[in-house]
């Protein structure tokens, strides 16, 4: 009985996974805004502008991060990178799946150590755009 | 009701469902449950994200004794997606009354912002008997609020203690915001069910 329990949740969870992918890859789209090499954002337009204000003279890393499921996801990786000196803001949107990260202009921002840091809270860095602001 | 009566109404009504076994790397859980079998404190720390260390104090109604669990929980595997994380967990604790009390189980659960699905199952020992716990939780979030906002759960769960008699259904509220989560359900056979955490 227990055995057929665990193998009905084993399917039940692989169905509603496949499921629950595929309904959002169907409603998303690329809408927001265009970096000059021309490669998509794909950050929330005012939420992007929110973050944006007050900051000058930093670089913003834009991270694409997959398993951001809860505010507890969120909350890990905001204690995680405000431990760095170098981080003056952070943001994170579960929505899109995109965390925005303000460094000090002399930050040298490196992939893998963003990499890794998302991963020692649990989730998955799977991109990194860079925007520079003067 | 001021806010140190509110907090121990809170405590009271705590119980089972075991959210999050596990913290992000440097952090600490604390979780109250209570159920018609025991009532429990639980603290644990997570060393990295794929393990924690914690020690849990039960006062057993069914057993009418008290004793703590030094316990462990480890990651056994987690599948990230853009909108899903699925978990599969090991979980065992070792009695103050001996290493011939004591438990192993799994405890597995996928969930979205919208959809949870999650199930545990525990053998449990002790110098008098074995028995096994386990549970089928389900649940759907009604609106889906932004980082930092107050979260509603509405689910469904259903558990069955071997030293009861059949499985008892109950449905569940959960409501978290910031670090705080609370849960709780009630069925008039088992009466109330209830999961408290505060992580940190």
């Amino acid at each position: 009985m227990n055995k057929l329990i665990i193998l009905g949740l084993a399917f039940m969870i692989s169905y509603l996974s496949f499921t629950e992918e595929s309904m959002h890859q169907a409603h998303e789209g690329h809408i927001h805004g265009a970096l000059v090499d021309g490669s998509n954002l794909d950050v929330d337009p005012e939420r992007y502008k929110e973050f944006m204000k007050g900051l000058e003279n930093c670089q913003i890393a834009v991270v694409s991060v997959i398993g951001m499921v809860c505010d507890f996801c969120a909350q890990g990786i905001e204690k995680t990178f405000e431990k760095d000196e170098t981080v003056k803001k952070i943001d994170v949107d579960l929505n899109k799946g995109k965390v925005l990260i303000a460094y000090s202009k002399n930050k040298k921002i490196e992939y893998k150590e963003i990499e890794q840091k998302i991963l020692s809270n649990g989730q998955n860095a799977t991109g990194l755009k860079v925007i520079n602001i003067n | 009701m001021g806010i140190k009566r509110t907090l121990l109404f809170l405590f009271f009504i705590c119980g089972v469902i075991e959210a999050r076994p596990i913290s992000y790397s440097g952090g600490s859980t604390v979780m109250s449950n209570t159920d018609n079998m025991r009532d429990t404190l639980y603290y644990h720390y997570s060393p990295t994200y794929k393990y924690s260390l914690g020690l849990e104090a039960i006062k057993d109604s069914y057993f009418n004794t008290d004793y703590s669990y030094f316990r462990l929980t480890y990651l056994l595997n987690r599948k990230n997606t853009r909108f899903s994380q699925r978990n599969l967990y090991f979980q065992s604790g070792v009695s103050s009354k001996g290493l011939n009390n004591n438990f192993i189980g799994v405890h597995g659960d996928w969930e979205t912002r919208r959809w949870f699905v999650g199930f545990g199952y525990k053998k449990v020992s002790n110098d008098i008997i074995e028995y096994d716990d386990k549970f089928l939780q389900l649940g759907v979030a009604p609106y889906l609020g932004e980082y930092g906002d107050f979260h509603t759960w509405i689910m469904v769960k259903s558990k069955k203690n071997d030293l009861l008699e059949s499985w008892s259904t109950l449905p569940v509220l959960k409501f978290f915001k910031g670090n705080f989560l609370i849960e709780f359900g009630y069925n008039n056979k088992t009466e109330w069910d209830s999961h408290m955490m505060y992580r940190f």
